[in-house]
């Protein structure tokens, strides 16, 4: 989307001379995708959220040494996103003593949701229950194309390999995340 | 082009559509017979993925507030210049806040500290603020500079101690009067010795200060006695006991 990027270029540049607004508007541009990408990994919508918010904020604090790694905005964004997901697995883990690979006791989720929110968790529980059993660059390449809607370009750039490498894992991973589903049942 | 590729683009041209009942799978696969055992999986996969994608979606408003949000937060983080941090330490809202509070409070102390010093300096033997009345007169007396001043202090206390007596009848507390007539005989003694330790240079003030304690203790002879006729008899010793007291206060300035 080339128009996306002309004006995330131009917000960025505003951002990296202090405007807040400009940050804002990057923020209203990808934080959906962004909260789409932690939400499939986590149980708590709550949790999402402020992960979200903590990303967004780490970016703002990077965003000096960003123009030198010239990376796409987006991909910059993911790459955040991925460790702050990875620092809050960390976390959890020392706080849960459960085998840090039984995602079930990760997701247990402690509070009541309204009624026209339930089939909505139960649709999310289902997919983390059958993404959870693919392996982890599977899960990345399935979640950056299909939840987050990014394109094969952008989802390379994010996970630092070729446009045709990308294919190919994707390939293998629908194929793979349709065996768990039959599974599944 | 490769599988993948093929696979991909068919993916992303039907995906959208199937997901929204525009179209069907079968239909969609039955295009492409030749590959439809490799596409079929995955396209099932990616429609089930689309259609999980809706339980993702961020909740009504929430990028809109958290956005707000964000701008404070990078707001409060901006390091800013000397003048723009007291301006932002200073606002007219603050500035106006921490003057008027300490104002406020101490207009307020000092309202209720005057209303105790008040009500102490109106209370009578066994109200409850006697005690801090007599700690103020202490007070008064050891901040009073000059033989002459404090002298003309005993004296005023002295009458202070008659109108307390006087009170005291009035409203038939006689078991207080007993203590009373020995703090108006002790404020007596009391003025008496000051009187004596005035010097004898300042002859004009002497004079006038002796005047003043006879006139008062004459006074205080004559309410004595007013109030010996129209009190109980109950209460005749103790008034009595004042009367004599003065008396000798008198005799003694005499």
């Amino acid at each position: 989307m080339p128009g996306r990027l002309d004006k995330d270029r131009e917000l960025i540049k505003k951002a990296q001379q202090g405007d807040t607004r400009a940050f804002g508007d990057l923020y209203e541009a990808h934080a959906p995708v962004v909260f789409r990408y932690i939400f499939a990994h986590l149980d708590s919508r709550m949790d999402a959220e402020d992960l979200t918010a903590e990303v967004f904020l780490k970016a703002w604090q990077s965003l000096p040494k960003y123009a030198e790694r010239g990376a796409p905005f987006l991909a910059f964004l993911f790459r955040i996103a991925r460790n702050a997901l990875v620092d809050h697995y960390r976390q959890n883990r020392r706080q849960d003593s459960k085998d840090p690979n039984d995602m079930d006791g990760y997701r247990a989720e402690g509070s009541v949701e309204p009624v026209d929110a339930v089939s909505s968790q139960m649709e999310h529980q289902t997919m983390l229950q059958v993404l959870y059993r693919l392996r982890p660059d599977y899960q990345t390449v399935l979640t950056l194309r299909f939840i987050s809607e990014l394109s094969p370009r952008e989802t390379a750039q994010v996970m630092n390999r070729s446009e045709g490498a990308i294919r190919v894992l994707q390939h293998r991973a629908l194929a793979a995340l349709r065996e768990e589903m039959n599974k599944n049942g | 082009m490769n599988l993948e590729r093929q696979i991909d683009q068919i993916i992303q041209n039907h995906v959208h559509t199937i997901s929204m009942g525009g179209e069907s799978l079968e239909s969609v696969v039955s295009e492409y017979p030749q590959i439809a055992k490799e596409l079929r999986p995955r396209l099932e996969a990616a429609v089930w993925l689309r259609q999980a994608r809706f339980a993702m979606a961020t909740r009504p408003g929430y990028v809109h507030d958290s956005r707000k949000y964000l701008e404070s937060k990078i707001e409060s983080l901006q390091p800013h210049g000397f003048w723009k941090q007291i301006l932002r330490r200073y606002t007219p809202q603050r500035l106006a806040f921490n003057i008027i509070t300490p104002v406020v409070l101490v207009l307020l102390i000092a309202f209720v500290v005057n209303s105790a010093i008040l009500t102490a300096r109106l209370s009578i033997p066994g109200d409850p603020l006697y005690g801090a009345k007599l700690v103020i007169e202490d007070v008064r007396m050891a901040f009073t500079f000059g033989q002459a001043g404090k002298t003309s202090l005993h004296i005023q206390y002295s009458r202070e101690r008659l109108l307390e007596f006087t009170e005291l009848v009035m409203e038939g507390e006689y078991e207080q009067l007993p203590a009373s007539a020995l703090r108006m005989e002790r404020e007596i003694i009391a003025s008496l010795r000051s009187l004596n330790g005035v010097p004898s240079g300042e002859g004009t003030k002497n004079h006038q200060l002796v005047r003043n304690f006879k006139e008062t203790l004459s006074n205080e002879i004559v309410i004595l006695n007013v109030l010996k006729t129209t009190s109980p008899t109950n209460a005749y010793p103790q008034i009595e006991l004042a009367i004599n007291t003065v008396q000798s206060g008198l005799f003694a300035l005499r």
